[in-house]
This record gives structure tokens, sequence and C-alpha cells, in this order.
């Protein structure tokens, strides 16, 4: 079933809201990469969420749910939602690691001063489903409520379950989000696996090389069936597979952005499926986590929206596919490819 | 640093408290509902922290009720039991 797509929030490294998101593929470059310790890092930030929510709320709300929080509000917010009734909107959030920084802080709390000291909000926060609960609780949205972590396969996981909610008239909207955080243990794991790919600058075009730079933030979707047109394009389908099972065939007409992030373990298959073909990847706008997979997708809808694919942020070519052009996109499909390890793949194709 | 001093320091750090200033807490100013507004679950962060912070332990909430009242009735119980 068809998805339209009618608003976007978006944080990350370039700023917040769709209009930084727009000026970071305009402009494309990655000086968004900021150096914490030596290392770059893309982190996000959450200037505006008192826009929506009051400080007195966020107290026992940590950083990964303010994220959440504010890529929430501002899709509503775009979609003209916010004064809306909102007790059938549901909300689905993909993450692959989740509040990891809450997570380890309550583990740390719990292995340095024993179980009575561990901080119950600690726990509650690191507990997977606790950002799509305060956006519910925060937003009063009495719909299902969902949070899938299936790693680099979480956005179209995720997405999947959106559209049955849809398909199966449980809710009209849906609340669709990408959550991943910035962590000094995730980054110190980073850089024993990948030692001095880690430093950057991050090139998803060459394909055997590791470049991968970690890095964070929130986008949502407002979706609902595309009965009554869309404000930023449609969502016409959704496929997870694995290509060493079941080879993927690319459509022969769509235009494709490409979740590479500097992986060279996912990196071989980009460049055998494109074979050439021509792509955008524009990781180096926003660095490279799990949830990047959802900016993918805000790229596409914001183009789809625009009309214009906008450039690569990395002209550099492999030798195997180069980057894409700018160019109007009048008519035609736009999918987004993510491969994970081992050959997972989600194809999500969109339209306008 | 005194115990008040460094209980209005933890109060605001790990409770979050972003929007209030030490100075601002007085010192018999009620801890839960009209005054610094904390609620039960505070009540229960309160336990970890006095025991984190002061070496403190409340083992039983009917116990600490009293000490919650106030600022300066919670630094008198970390005082004696520190002593």
């Amino acid at each position: 079933m068809r998805m339209a797509i009618q608003g976007i929030g978006i944080t990350g490294s370039f700023g917040s809201g769709v209009a930084s998101f727009r000026a970071a593929l305009q402009t494309g470059s990655d000086r968004s990469a900021l150096a914490v310790d030596d290392s770059p890092r893309y982190r996000a930030g959450i200037e505006g969420l008192d826009e929506f929510i009051p400080k007195r709320a966020l107290r026992r709300i940590d950083h990964f749910s303010r994220m959440t929080l504010l890529g929430a509000c501002q899709a509503l917010k775009d979609a003209d939602l916010l004064a809306a009734d909102r007790s059938r909107i549901g909300v689905a959030i993909a993450s692959g690691y989740g509040a990891l920084n809450t997570t380890f802080n309550f583990l740390d709390s719990y292995l340095d001063f024993g179980y009575s000291c561990s901080s119950p909000t600690h726990f509650s926060n690191s507990v997977h489903n606790a950002a799509a609960a305060h956006v519910s609780i925060q937003l009063k949205t009495t719909a299902p409520s969902l949070t899938v972590t299936q790693f680099e396969m979480s956005v179209p996981s995720a997405l999947l379950s959106a559209q049955q909610w849809l398909a199966e008239g449980r809710v009209d909207q849906v609340l669709f989000g990408a959550v991943d955080e910035s962590c000094e243990v995730l980054n110190y794991c980073r850089e024993q696996f990948f030692g001095a790919g880690e430093k950057g600058p991050l090139r998803p075009f060459a394909f055997s090389e590791q470049s991968a730079v970690a890095g964070e933030g929130a986008v949502f979707f407002v979706l609902t069936r595309a009965d009554h047109g869309a404000n930023y394009g449609y969502v016409d389908e959704v496929i997870l597979g694995n290509h060493l099972v079941c080879p993927l065939n690319l459509p022969q007409d769509d235009l494709f952005i490409i979740g590479a992030d500097g992986h060279k373990e996912c990196g071989s298959f980009y460049a055998e499926l494109l074979n050439g073909r021509a792509a955008a990847a524009y990781a180096p706008l926003y660095g490279s986590f799990p949830a990047a997979a959802g900016f993918d997708l805000a790229a596409a809808a914001v183009s789809l929206g625009d009309r214009t694919l906008y450039a690569s942020s990395d002209p550099v070519s492999s030798g195997v596919t180069s980057a894409i052009a700018p160019q109007k996109l009048d008519q035609g499909q736009l999918a987004c490819l993510k491969f994970g390890s081992g050959g997972d793949y989600g194809l999500i194709r969109l339209s306008n | 640093m005194s115990v008040k001093e460094k209980l209005k320091k933890v109060l605001i750090e790990d409770l979050n408290l972003e929007d209030v200033e030490p100075e601002e807490i007085e010192d018999d100013m009620a801890l839960f509902g009209d005054g610094l507004g904390l609620d039960s679950l505070d009540a229960v962060e309160l336990v970890v922290i006095v025991q984190k912070h002061f070496g403190v332990e409340i083992k039983d909430m009917e116990e600490g009720r009293p000490a919650f009242q106030t600022l300066s009735t919670l630094a008198q119980y970390i005082e004696e039991r520190m002593a």
C-alpha cells in the first residue's frame, strides 16, 4: 500500500528542521562533522525543543528521547497537525542501538554502587521503547506505539509496520521516526574495530575503504494513506531481503540514494548492484549510524518535494560507480537502498 | 562545602532541575508538592542520591519521610548519620 509523506522533522549535525537539512543538501559539504577528542563526530542538538515541550517536563527525558521528541514535534508541525486530534496517530520508531548512553550509565551505576544506588529514571529510559513512550505521553498520541531495532535494517523494518497499521485502518497517521545517538562506549568499540578508518573524512563512494564516521540524530515523518495527496511524495514500496540468498535486481528506471556510509563490509554490495550506475549518497552530511537510513529517506522526500535531486556530498568516485549529478525530478521514481552486514538489504521506493 | 550546599548541587544535577538555581532552593522550602515540586519518583531517586553522595542509607521510607520535608531536615538527617 502506498503511503503519503505529509511532514518531516529532523535534527542532525547540520542543525534542525527541514530548512537546515535542505540547506545541507544544497551545499553538500561535510563541514558539520565536529572533532571530539581528536576524532570527528557528527553530533545533533535539541535547540527549539522548548518551543513544544516545557523544560520541566523534559527533566526525566534523556538526550536520545529529546532528539526523538524534537523530530516528532517538528514533523507534526510541518504536517500542520500540532493542534489536531492525535488519538489516531501511531508512533513507530526505528533505532539500531536505542538509548546507549542511558543504558551504559545505568549499568555503570549498578557496577559502581550496587543495585540500591541504580537510578530508577536511568532504568526506565534504558528500556528500548522509552523514546516512543515519551512521544506518546507528551504528544498524547494514543494509537499503537512501537520501537523496532534491527541494526542497519531497522528503518525499512519499522516502515513495514507503519505501512501495515495504515493498511489495516488501525491509525489515520503514523509518526514514523529513526533515531540513534552517539555514545563514547560505542565509539571506543568502533575505533577498536576500524582504527584509523574512524578518523574520516567519510567517503561513501570509496566502497573498498573504511571511512565511516560516527553520527547521531533523529528524523520523523508523518505518514498517511495516499488518498488525499502528499506534501513531499509517496512511499510506494518497502522491500527487505538478503542479496546472498535471493539476489536483488534493481528497478531499471529508478534513481538511487544509497546508504553507503563508509563501511567497507557493505561497500562491495553497492559496487556490485550499481555496476556503474550513478547514484546519490549523503552520509557525509550526517555521519554513519543505523538510523541514517531514515535521513536517506528524508533526502528522497525533500528531493521529491523540491522536484530536484541534489548532488552527492562526496564527489569522489571509486571508479566503480559515480556520484550522481544534480538533476530535475519532473517524473520518475527514487529509491533508497541500504545494505547491512551479510547481504541484508532494505529498498524503499518513492515517487511524486 | 557544607552538606546543605552539596545537597542543593546534587539535587539540581541528579534530578535534572535545569530551571532551578542553587540559591533558589531555600532551606525551609518543601521538597515535594508546592515547594520544589518533587514527586514520588523523585523520592526514590533521593534515597539513591543520599546513599551515593553521602554514604547514608535510608532503609525505611517511613524513617525517611520526616527527613524529606525540607532541605534543612534532609541535611540534618544526613549530618546525624555521617557523624
